[in-house]
């Protein structure tokens, strides 16, 4: 009897598969098109899948043991069902090959089992509960009923009864591992990821033969002279659709709403929830059936959405309310962490971007700062001409005088801030005494576009990047240096795009640089225990997690590192806009980091970003002292030893009249 | 009083005596109302040191020896020094300048005084042939200082139609006044409290293009009226040089309030009374508006609390008590402690109160930047180092609730005093 | 209703934008419910106006009326025929321009020019029917005063009216800029005036004008006692109190 049953139930199954995988199919190209190479996607799919993907998994041992053998179990037992029982190829090798596939699945399932015993929060619950069992269901009985196809037990063993429930239990297993991948439901990830790392909107992040990936983490800038094109994410739909796509793959694991500053912070957002909404607005409905951490402080079920209607309503609610967006502080943290590879910044931006552009929306003091921005090219909305004040002392190499150097000094909006002035002429101070032949914009400099960007103002972001470009288009200079990771960033990474290409460093790589050859002498630390704070934009977003640290070490700095520190760095609470949309939580975000740095015991915190300084100095009752790495070098400089001779010396005088 | 000196020796006992139960009213009596000064006994002035003198810079009295700041009679001296201002009458004049004050609360504003002042520039410049300045002012006042600001003539208009807001019937009046005597010049408060308003209406009403803004005049040959006069335009952004017309709305500071002479302040009344008016515009009254709920960016006088208040009743009784509107410091907001619009500073509200008053606010740059603006800023704080203090005109170091408990007393008592004194 | 709209002026920069008084004039009439708000500006159209002007088109316009005039003209017969040839039962406009004379009579003019009646320095419009207009009045000091006005009239607002929302980019790139002709009248005598970037007005010294060197003395005194960044250590919360009080009463805050 098994025998007539097992094929048919296979063959239904995938049937069934094929119609739930159309399915699926038509809910992603809702989505805009987008370029993407098929063919070569998948041809790379495997490797993205077992090595990149694999890389961020393995960052959990356990985690990525179970899921090599559930996942190789399940992968390996599938394909040997089909040939074993559907096609009745059982004999020889294929049936024992089958029996130790789906033993290895049920050894790996025995573990997801355990780890659903207690979930941690961050774990997703609903349906997500009874994958193990599903898991379970269909190794075991693929399992048993294998055994009598290798002869291992007698071909009519048991009774009919026996066989019946051995169906029942194997339609369970089929249901939610075949059928479900594609129809819907916790196996769903597995069909939605393989495709989405195949046709991942950026291919660039992930290895090939040739070498690593990079970072890939500047936005994509909107085509804004196309008048038809929208502006941003309005509803679902206009997600390109390998981005719903990517969505789709979501396995509510959770790691990103683990490590994301606002939803710890209490601010209404949890990156996983905000995929999952995208999810349930691409097939339409409401979130009632989330079964995760909810975003703080709004209860689940009370907003819902579809493919074509807005993801943010104008008033009352829809899918998402506008502070959940304006809550990310674009560190990618989740990114970072997401083992699916999903990119959660760019579709807030993305979101973003539709608030600002078509909404006029971004709130608090958001509208006033794109406003200066627009009227000031600072977001301050200080004067142009005196952004070289501060600097009246030093008499600083115009670019306008002298048409070319080696090192362009990128100053940022910093230069209006009197705290972060002081970080400037500490840099200053140290270019000086290192020798280094460099000049500034002076007035000519404008922001970098950051803010706006991350504010979703594409346009004004569009307006002074090219404008800076043009600027900079009119000198010769080898590479910027600056000391704002911000700016770095989008100079960088994202004036690309536009038409800029720089080579373009942090000064902490800079200083690391004139160290290594020699040019800088220090002389012992004797302050007490210090810690370093990776700013979001200078690691995670610039992968330079190595420099400011050797630089402390060359100032005989042992550092005190945090719990969350490199890759792992918990956000200063700064970046994307957030102090200017500054959507209550419970705490904020640079208390939050202040305590990790109290958890090192430091005394000081060397930080490598204005933004940092600022948020960090922002915090009552702090425990530790907040210094930039350019300060504590200035502070640190001494004359070469003897032998460099007198050339030093007059460098080291110059230094000290700069401070 | 006679000039012989009439003695009464107990009173002069009584003045020397300084424990005496009536020595002060003896003093008083005796010195003609300054208790710190009387006639001794060999008609020798006699002088109490103890009632006379001020609080000097450095905290030490000083006596003051010129003879102004004596005794209880401050008034009484005031009065003496405008009796002594010499009274200027012009019979008739050459031409008017007619001035429409504010009488913001009755009563002259500074900002009238100076268009006064400007007013008698322009009566005054050719002493062959004197101007007189005519003030016309609307309802009810409690000013009696119209000679010493500068008028020559007054036009009072009272009753109910120029009562509040009613800009039509005031209207009516002033192009009345055009009419009867077609002043020379016309000089308007351009301020927010009517002046600018009514101005502009009188201006377009007669059809002739006033100078807005004005905030400084020169004699000039070639303009018209002899006069040229720079003026704010832009949003205040330009000056603009041109001849000064007959209508001027001017700015504050615009001239020296009068403070030699004194005037006529004589009495005129319109020639016809004035026709009854159909008003399009109906007055329904002030609302009622709690200084503490004012919004932040518009209050004048702000209290504004930071971490370094414990006692939150106690902060928020003073602010109802001085009639502050209440602000914060981003921490008293995260605490929960005061609402999020009340928060002052880079990411709350920036602020253009005239007085801001920072208590146990430490001053960081996020919240300087919302008080750049402020006039004068009151630091009350433990820590004299904390940056707020830099940037303060006036800073007590102390504990907060108490110095703000102690204000509180003291302007609950001069409240009572006033009270018992009316 | 109609808003009236200019070219502004950032006070920085320079760089024009939507003037921030007639942007708190078009929030004003978007504030009130079911209003058909139309946008009126006459002025010269170039590339730096219009995108001023777009700006207000951003905050949710589909068109703009811009009656086309040159330079330095005066914008008031074209204005008041296109008002008198359409007219709205509410005319909005900011208190004065951020460009040119900004004297802010223009919008005098035209109420005398159309017989309207006006009202100035609007916080708030509270309702509008029947042919009238209930609106609030800002004060000093945040005070208000409750008005009736009957329609049609014209209002200006005050800079305590609700802060104008965001123009946003996408309507602002889309809305229409209907341009339309008018007759031109030249401002003559705006032609003879100098114009200058403002000075900083010198701030006006405490003249003493006394009888004698000791008042003179006395009064320097005085003076110096309230110089400013006055530091008061080590006093008596009570001796605080009184030289905060002192200020307090200087200043005229305390009522
Ligand atoms: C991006 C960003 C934006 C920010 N925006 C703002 C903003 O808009 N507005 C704002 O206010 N802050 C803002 N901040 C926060 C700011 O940096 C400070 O943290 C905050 O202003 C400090 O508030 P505070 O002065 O009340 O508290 P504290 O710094 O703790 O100061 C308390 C003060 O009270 C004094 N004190 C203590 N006890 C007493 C007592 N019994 N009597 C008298 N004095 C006492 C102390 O000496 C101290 O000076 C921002 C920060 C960041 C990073
Ligand atoms: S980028 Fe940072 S703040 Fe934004 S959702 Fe991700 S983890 Fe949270
Ligand atoms: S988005 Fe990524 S990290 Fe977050 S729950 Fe989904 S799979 Fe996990």
């Amino acid at each position: 009897m098994l025998d007539t049953l097992l094929p048919i139930l296979i063959a239904a199954s995938l049937a069934l598969a094929v119609i739930g995988a159309w399915r699926r199919v038509r809910l992603w190209r809702q989505g805009r098109s987008a370029p993407v190479d098929l063919l070569k996607g998948l041809a790379a799919m495997p490797r993205r899948y077992l090595v990149d993907l694999h890389h961020v998994v393995a960052r959990d041992k356990v985690m990525s043991n179970t899921h090599v053998a559930t996942a190789g179990g399940f992968v390996a037992a599938a394909v040997l069902m089909v040939l074993v029982h559907g096609l009745g190829l059982a004999q020889g090798v294929l049936g024992w090959a089958l029996l130790a596939a789906s033993a290895t699945m049920f050894a790996g399932s025995c573990f997801v089992a355990r780890r659903r015993r207690n979930p941690p929060a961050r774990l997703s619950k609903g349906p997500w509960m009874r994958l193990p069992k599903s898991l379970m269901a269909f190794s075991l009985s693929i399992f048993a009923i294998t055994l009598p196809a290798v002869g291992l037990l007698p071909e009519d063993f048991g009774s009919w009864i026996l066989a019946l429930a051995l169906c029942t239990v194997l339609v369970w297993g089929l249901g939610e591992m075949v059928f479900g991948m594609t129809w819907g439901g916790p196996m769903k990830h597995a069909f939605a990821g393989a495709l989405h790392l195949a046709f991942h909107r950026r291919a660039e992040r992930f290895s090939t033969k040739g070498g690593e990936g990079n970072r890939s983490t500047g936005l994509k800038a909107l085509n804004l002279d196309d008048r038809d094109a929208p502006l941003g994410v309005e509803t679902p739909s206009d997600f390109t659709w390998n981005q719903l796509l990517g969505f789709d793959a979501c396995v509510q694991c959770g790691r990103c709403e683990a490590v994301c500053p606002a939803f710890a912070a209490g601010q209404p957002l949890n990156p996983k929830k905000l995929i999952q909404d995208m999810v349930v607005g691409m097939a339409g409905g409401s979130d009632a059936h989330y079964a995760g951490s909810p975003y703080p402080g709004k209860p689940v079920g009370e907003h819902e959405g579809s493919a074509d209607g807005p993801i943010v309503a104008r008033e009352g609610k829809a899918l998402v309310d506008a502070d959940t967006l304006w809550s990310c502080t674009t560190c990618r943290a989740c990114v970072e962490e997401c083992p699916m590879m999903i990119e959660h910044v760019d579709a807030i931006v993305d979101m973003r971007r539709f608030l600002t552009l078509e909404h006029g929306n971004t709130p608090n003091k958001g509208a006033e700062v794109l406003d200066n921005l627009i009227a000031t090219d600072n977001p301050g909305g200080f004067d142009p001409g005196a952004r070289m004040h501060w600097a009246a002392d030093l008499e600083l190499p115009l670019m306008r005088d002298l048409q070319q150097a080696e090192v362009l000094l990128w100053l940022g909006d910093g230069a209006y801030d009197m705290r972060n002035q002081r970080t400037l002429r500490s840099l200053v101070k140290v270019l000086r005494a290192a020798d280094v032949d460099f000049a500034v914009l002076g007035d000519e400099e404008r922001d970098s576009g950051d803010v706006a960007r991350r504010l979703g103002d594409e346009a004004t972001f569009q307006s002074l990047a090219k404008r800076n470009i043009a600027t900079l288009s009119k000198y010769r200079f080898k590479r910027i240096v600056t000391c704002d990771p911000h700016s770095f960033h989008v100079l960088g990474n994202e004036y690309g795009e536009l038409g800029g290409d720089y080579e373009v460093r942090h000064h902490s790589t800079f200083i690391a640089e004139l160290y290594d050859a020699g040019r800088l002498h220090f002389k012992p630390w004797k302050g007490g225990s210090v810690t370093y704070h990776d700013p979001c934009y200078l690691g995670r977003y610039n992968g330079e997690f190595e420099a400011p640290r050797n630089v402390l070490r060359a100032l005989g700095i042992e550092v005190a590192e945090m719990e969350r520190s490199g890759f792992r760095s918990r956000c200063c609470g700064g970046g994307g806009g957030a102090p200017i949309t500054d959507i209550p939580g419970k705490q904020r975000i640079p208390d939050m980091r202040m305590g990790d740095v109290r958890e090192t015991g430091a005394e000081l915190v060397a930080v490598g970003c204005p933004q940092c300084t600022a948020m960090l100095e922002g915090v009552v009752d702090a425990s530790a002292e907040v210094r930039d790495i350019a300060e504590l070098v200035a502070d640190a400089l001494i004359a070469a030893p003897a032998s460099t001779g007198e050339r030093s010396q007059t460098q080291e005088a110059q230094a000290a009249e700069v401070l | 009083m006679s000039e012989i000196l009439r003695r009464d020796p107990r009173k002069e006992w009584i003045a020397r005596n300084r424990l005496h139960p009536q020595h002060l009213e003896v003093l008083a009596e005796l010195g003609g109302g300054a208790a710190s000064e009387w006639v001794g006994p060999n008609g020798l002035v006699r002088r109490n040191p103890h009632v006379v003198g001020f609080m000097g810079p450095n905290g030490l009295k000083r006596i003051d020896r010129s003879g102004v700041q004596q005794g209880a009679g401050g008034g009484g001296a005031a009065k003496a020094a405008t009796q002594s201002k010499p009274l200027v009458e012009i019979e008739s004049p050459a031409f008017l300048v007619a001035v429409v004050p504010d009488m913001a609360g009755g009563r002259l504003t500074g900002h009238d005084r100076d268009l006064l002042g400007l007013a008698r520039q322009l009566a005054d410049a050719d002493p062959a042939a004197p101007g007189a300045v005519l003030a016309v002012i609307f309802g009810e006042h409690k000013e009696d200082g119209f000679a010493e600001a500068g008028i020559d003539r007054l036009l009072h208009l009272d009753g109910p139609d120029v009562e509040g807001f009613a800009p039509e019937a005031r209207l009516g009046a002033l192009v009345a006044a055009e009419e009867a005597w077609t002043p020379r010049h016309w000089l308007i408060p351009d301020s927010k409290l009517g002046g600018a308003d009514l101005g502009r209406r009188l201006a377009a009403r007669l059809g002739e293009r006033p100078a807005t803004g004005v905030w400084q005049i020169e004699a000039s040959a070639e303009a018209d009226l002899g006069w040229s006069c720079t003026a704010r335009g832009a949003a205040g952004t330009l000056d603009i040089q041109r001849s000064l017309p007959r209508f001027a709305l001017a700015l504050a500071e615009c001239a020296e309030p009068v403070s030699d002479t004194r005037h006529a302040a004589s009495e005129l009344t319109l020639p016809q009374a004035l026709p009854a008016q159909l008003s399009r515009i109906e007055d329904l009254g002030q609302v009622a508006v709690d200084p503490a709920g004012v919004a932040l960016s518009e209050a004048e006088f702000i209290l504004s609390a930071g971490n370094g208040v414990r006692d939150w009743d106690g902060f928020h009784h003073a602010a109802e008590v001085l009639g502050a509107t209440e602000g914060a410091s981003r921490v008293a907001v995260d605490d929960g402690f005061m609402a999020r619009n009340r928060q002052v500073g880079a990411t709350g509200t920036w602020v253009t109160a005239r007085v801001y008053v920072a208590v146990g606010i430490s001053g960081a740059i996020q919240h300087l930047q919302g008080i750049q603006s402020c006039d004068k800023v009151v630091a009350i704080n433990m820590d004299p180092g904390c940056d707020m203090i830099k940037r303060a005109d006036l800073a007590v170091i102390g504990d907060s609730a108490k110095v703000l408990e102690a204000l509180v007393a003291l302007v609950e008592q001069a409240r009572e005093e006033k009270r018992n004194a009316a | 209703m109609t808003v009236l709209v200019s070219v502004g002026r950032h006070p920085v920069t320079g760089r024009s934008r939507r003037a921030d008084q007639d942007a708190r004039g078009v929030e004003l009439a978007r504030t009130l419910p079911g209003a058909e708000i139309g946008l009126l500006h006459a002025g010269r159209l170039d590339e730096g106006n219009e995108a001023a002007l777009r700006g207000y088109l951003g905050m949710g316009f589909d068109a703009l009326t811009l009656i086309e005039q040159p330079e330095s003209s005066d914008a008031l017969p074209a204005l008041a025929e296109a008002l008198k040839a359409a007219p709205p039962q509410l005319v909005i406009a900011g208190e004065r321009a951020e460009q040119g004379e900004g004297s802010g009579l223009l919008p005098y003019l035209l109420a005398e020019r159309l017989g309207w009646p006006l009202v100035s320095g609007l916080a708030a419009v509270e309702e509008v029917s029947g042919g009238v207009a209930t609106v609030l009045q800002a004060l000093p000091r945040g005070q208000r005063r409750r008005l009736k006005v009957r329609l049609p009239a014209i209002v200006t607002v005050d800079a305590a009216a609700p802060a104008p929302r965001q123009s946003a980019f996408g309507p602002a790139q889309r809305g229409r800029l209907e341009v339309s002709e008018a007759p031109v009248a030249a401002d003559v005598e705006m032609a003879e005036w100098q114009f200058k970037p403002a000075r900083k007005r010198p701030k006006r010294l405490k003249i003493v004008k006394a009888a004698s060197a000791r008042d003179r003395f006395k009064a320097a005194a005085a003076k110096a006692e309230g110089g400013g960044g006055q530091v008061l250590t080590d006093v008596t919360a009570e001796q605080g109190a009184a030289a905060v009080y002192k200020l307090l009463k200087e200043e005229g805050v305390l009522r």
